[in-house]
């Protein structure tokens, strides 16, 4: 049986088909190229000819697929989980980190575009990364019909990848961005940088361990905070750049640095 | 393969009793939680944008005030700011919340389609709105960089409008989706509420014509940003190219859910059961409405030499269609009324006087739209633009209003306080009648819109003009203050209203109910009522 998706789909199909004949012959088409797709005679103005057609085309295609997949069709999905009852059109998701990530990450792309190419490669690699997540949550939903073996089976899937990922683009980024802190500053500055951050971490820590039953809230502040702070502060050096480097020796052959600022 | 003993937490799907507040408020995907989020942001830019407008009216009332934005062209930004805030900022993104609150149980889908996507269209939104304020605040807007704006900031507009344009689209499919698929047995499309319908209809349009405007953009972005290698000659005019959008007929578009909202509120106001030859000629005309207002072709920065399109006989024709398709569809709301006037007390219900009013301020703005089509008053570039957008625009905000003192009860689960929500409409309703009555008038006394040169100076020229202007500064404010009050009305809802019933009106459609009904017309729960014979 057609569903109503293909109907809707086909029936544009159709519409668009009909649309790019008449266009082809309002626009100086013969008598057979319209009808013909250009192979026996001219089809008019083509580029209006050659975007109906592929606009018809991917109206076919997701028809077809629609179609195949007997997508909405509640009633076919009733029969394939083998239940009486028919389920809910939309089943309830929960909440979900997927949507701000990505819109955050198409806002980064957006404007990387205009401010640095470096931010709009972040951006582009953001929005894969959380697209294959989301994908990949969608997938683990509809797997089985049961929602906890669901959870389970997308956790062994993409926990191996993520903690390793995750784990090592947050060290990397922490790293980049106190190194660029570090680089910014004077020689002494940066030993007292690193003293005065090595200090901080380790007295958070140690505040923390005191306090078993801290809030969960109270820690990821503490975190949030304290990573928003090196990053600010790193993209800020980054902007200032490097202190002098003066490079001693007649053909640069002493590669030991001083810096001019002291 | 190894296996872990203790169930792990799925990123995506974290245990809500776990969550923080801010957790929350950015990983919710309800419906409800989603078209708040909307609301609230709209309501936030409500402010924004009318005190922008007031603003606007201080520098037309006396052209020296420019220096307010420190420059003509700073002020020519601005303005252009306030004409797409107060459409892509305020209306359109609480129509959207009110719909994804509203919609899905009306139709009796447990939630929206497509919840993640629908929170993905609001961040989007949200995102997307920011950068292109931020880009009119860093010197750039739709201004010209032969002027002095930042070519930088201007190409920030114009993506943080292309993010704005993608996240109402996205939610108008998410919305369109849930309509057409997510409906429950019995309720064909014959029988959805005509607000669930007039959102089927002007997201499809919005679908339609949205991604038109992104490509104005776009067109605009390459020609700011990749001049040496492709120019399409429009860097210097972006106004001109994407101004179609906030004017007849595209104006329409957005506020269609207005007939909608009032349509939904008055047969249950009066408590009639509304004809059902009239429902589905309310279908048909809202439909037709929504027709005229496709306005993605009426773009005079594509005129061909010598053949304007704002004089061609499409143009002009919905212009003349649109004013009786609103008549038609008030002769429609003027049965009912008459019906049920028994029913209505000395105090009608708020809700039921927003949506008249809003229904007049249509009329009007379509009015004014007809009279600028006739091209000998030579009003096209006049300020009865400017007049024919307040009111229609004006029309969308009172009933907005309506809807949030009705659906509201439903939406936040607390009463408002009606007196004080009908003194915000009204305050609306009179900037908005003030404000475009004056401007329409100006307009026939030959004050330009600003797009034309010298527009400063002409507004200091005569008297009456300048009276005229001073009402329409009077309005603005009136239209700013509904603006704060609303915020005001809605905020002593969160904090004093007291818990409200789940059908605190008597409602017709499903909307109104937690209970399992079986659909048989287009008001289900009227239906249940006759049987039980209450």
């Amino acid at each position: 049986m057609l569903s109503t998706g293909f109907k809707l789909w086909f029936g544009l199909c159709v519409l668009m088909v009909a649309a790019a004949i008449f266009a082809g012959y309002t626009t100086g088409g013969t008598e057979t190229g319209p009808i013909s797709l250009g192979w026996k005679g001219g089809v008019g103005n083509h580029v209006v000819y050659t975007l109906l057609m592929i606009g018809a085309a991917s109206m076919a295609v997701i028809g077809i697929v629609t179609q195949a997949f007997r997508d909405s069709d509640l009633e076919a999905a009733s029969e394939l989980l083998g239940t009486e009852e028919v389920p809910e059109a939309q089943s309830v998701v929960g909440s979900s980190w997927w949507p701000v990530f990505a819109a955050l990450g198409v806002s980064i792309l957006a404007v990387g575009l205009i401010v640095n190419s470096a931010i709009f490669v972040i951006g582009i690699i953001i929005v894969l990364v959380i697209g294959f997540e989301w994908t990949m949550t969608n997938w683990s939903e509809k797997a089985t019909a049961d929602p906890k073996l669901n959870t389970e089976l997308r956790e062994r899937l993409m926990r191996p990848i993520e903690i390793p990922i995750i784990g090592a683009l947050g060290i990397g980024v922490v790293v980049l961005a106190i190194s660029r802190i570090l680089l910014s500053s004077s020689v002494t500055g940066a030993v007292w940088v690193a003293t005065v951050v090595g200090v901080i971490i380790f007295g958070t820590a140690f505040f923390v361990s005191k306090r078993p039953s801290i809030s969960r809230g109270v820690i990821q502040s503490i975190l949030f905070l304290g990573i928003a702070g090196i990053l600010v502060a790193g993209v800020i050096s980054a902007v200032v750049g490097e202190r002098d480097f003066h490079h001693k020796g007649p053909h640069h052959a002493d590669k030991s640095h001083v810096d001019e600022k002291e | 393969m190894t296996t872990t003993d203790i169930a792990p937490d799925s990123v995506a799907v974290t245990s809500e009793q776990n969550q923080t507040f801010v957790e929350r408020l950015v990983t919710n995907t309800s419906n409800s939680s989603i078209g708040k989020s909307w609301i609230f942001s709209g309501c936030i830019y409500f402010i924004f944008s009318t005190l922008l407008g007031f603003l606007l009216d201080i520098v037309r009332f006396d052209s020296d005030s420019y220096l307010i934005f420190s420059n003509v062209d700073k002020f020519f930004q601005f303005w252009s700011l306030y004409r797409t805030s107060i459409v892509l900022l305020v209306v359109v993104p609480m129509i959207i919340g009110l719909a994804m609150c509203v919609v899905p149980r009306q139709i009796g889908a447990n939630s929206i389609i497509f919840p993640r996507a629908a929170a993905f269209g609001f961040w989007v939104w949200f995102l997307g709105s920011g950068i292109t304020v931020f880009g009119f605040l860093a010197d750039g807007g739709f201004g010209s960089p032969e002027l002095g704006s930042q070519r930088e900031a201007v190409a920030l507009t114009l993506v943080g409008l292309l993010l704005v344009i993608a996240g109402i689209c996205m939610s108008a499919i998410c919305l369109l989706t849930t309509i057409i698929s997510g409906r429950c047995m019995g309720m064909n499309l014959r029988r959805i509420p005509i607000f669930s319908w007039t959102m089927l209809v002007s997201g499809t349009l919005w679908i339609l014509t949205l991604p038109v405007l992104a490509a104005n953009s776009i067109i605009a972005y390459v020609d700011l940003r990749g001049r040496s290698a492709i120019y399409f000659g429009s860097e210097d005019v972006i106004w001109d190219q994407i101004s179609w959008a906030f004017t007849h007929p595209q104006i329409y578009v957005f506020v269609l859910p207005v007939i909608g909202i009032v349509y939904d509120i008055v047969p249950v106001a009066v408590k009639v059961r509304q004809k059902l030859y009239n429902h589905d000629l309310v279908l048909v005309f809202s439909a037709l409405f929504g027709i005229v207002g496709f306005g993605a072709y009426a773009q005079p920065f594509f005129d061909t030499p010598g053949t304007p399109v704002r004089e061609e006989a499409l143009y002009v024709l919905t212009a003349f269609l649109a004013a009786p398709l609103i008549f038609l569809l008030f002769g429609g709301l003027f049965e009912t009324l008459r019906m049920g006037s028994k029913n209505v007390t000395k105090h009608p219900p708020a809700p039921l006087v927003l949506s008249l009013l809003s229904l007049l301020l249509l009329i009007s703005g379509a009015v004014v739209g007809a009279l600028r089509a006739i091209e000998p008053f030579e009003l096209v570039s006049r300020s009865s633009t400017t007049a024919q957008m307040k009111l229609t625009i004006g029309a969308g905000l009172v009933a907005i209003v309506a809807a949030m003192l009705w659906w509201g009860e439903r939406i936040i689960g607390k009463s408002a306080k009606q007196g004080f929500g009908l003194i915000t409409g009204i305050l609306i309703t009179a900037g908005a009648l003030l404000s475009g009555f004056a401007d329409s008038v100006n307009g026939f006394l030959g004050l330009d819109d600003f797009t034309t040169v010298g527009f400063l100076q002409e507004v200091s020229a005569e008297l009456i003009v300048k009276t005229l202007i001073a009402f329409s500064f009077i309005g603005s404010l009136l239209i700013f203050g509904g603006a704060v009050a609303l915020i005001l009305v809605e905020l002593a809802r969160f904090k004093n209203g007291s818990l409200s019933e789940v059908d605190p009106w008597g409602g017709h459609t499903l909307e109104w109910t937690d209970e399992i009904v079986i659909v048989e017309s287009e008001r289900p729960l009227l239906d249940e009522a006759e049987k039980a014979g209450t």
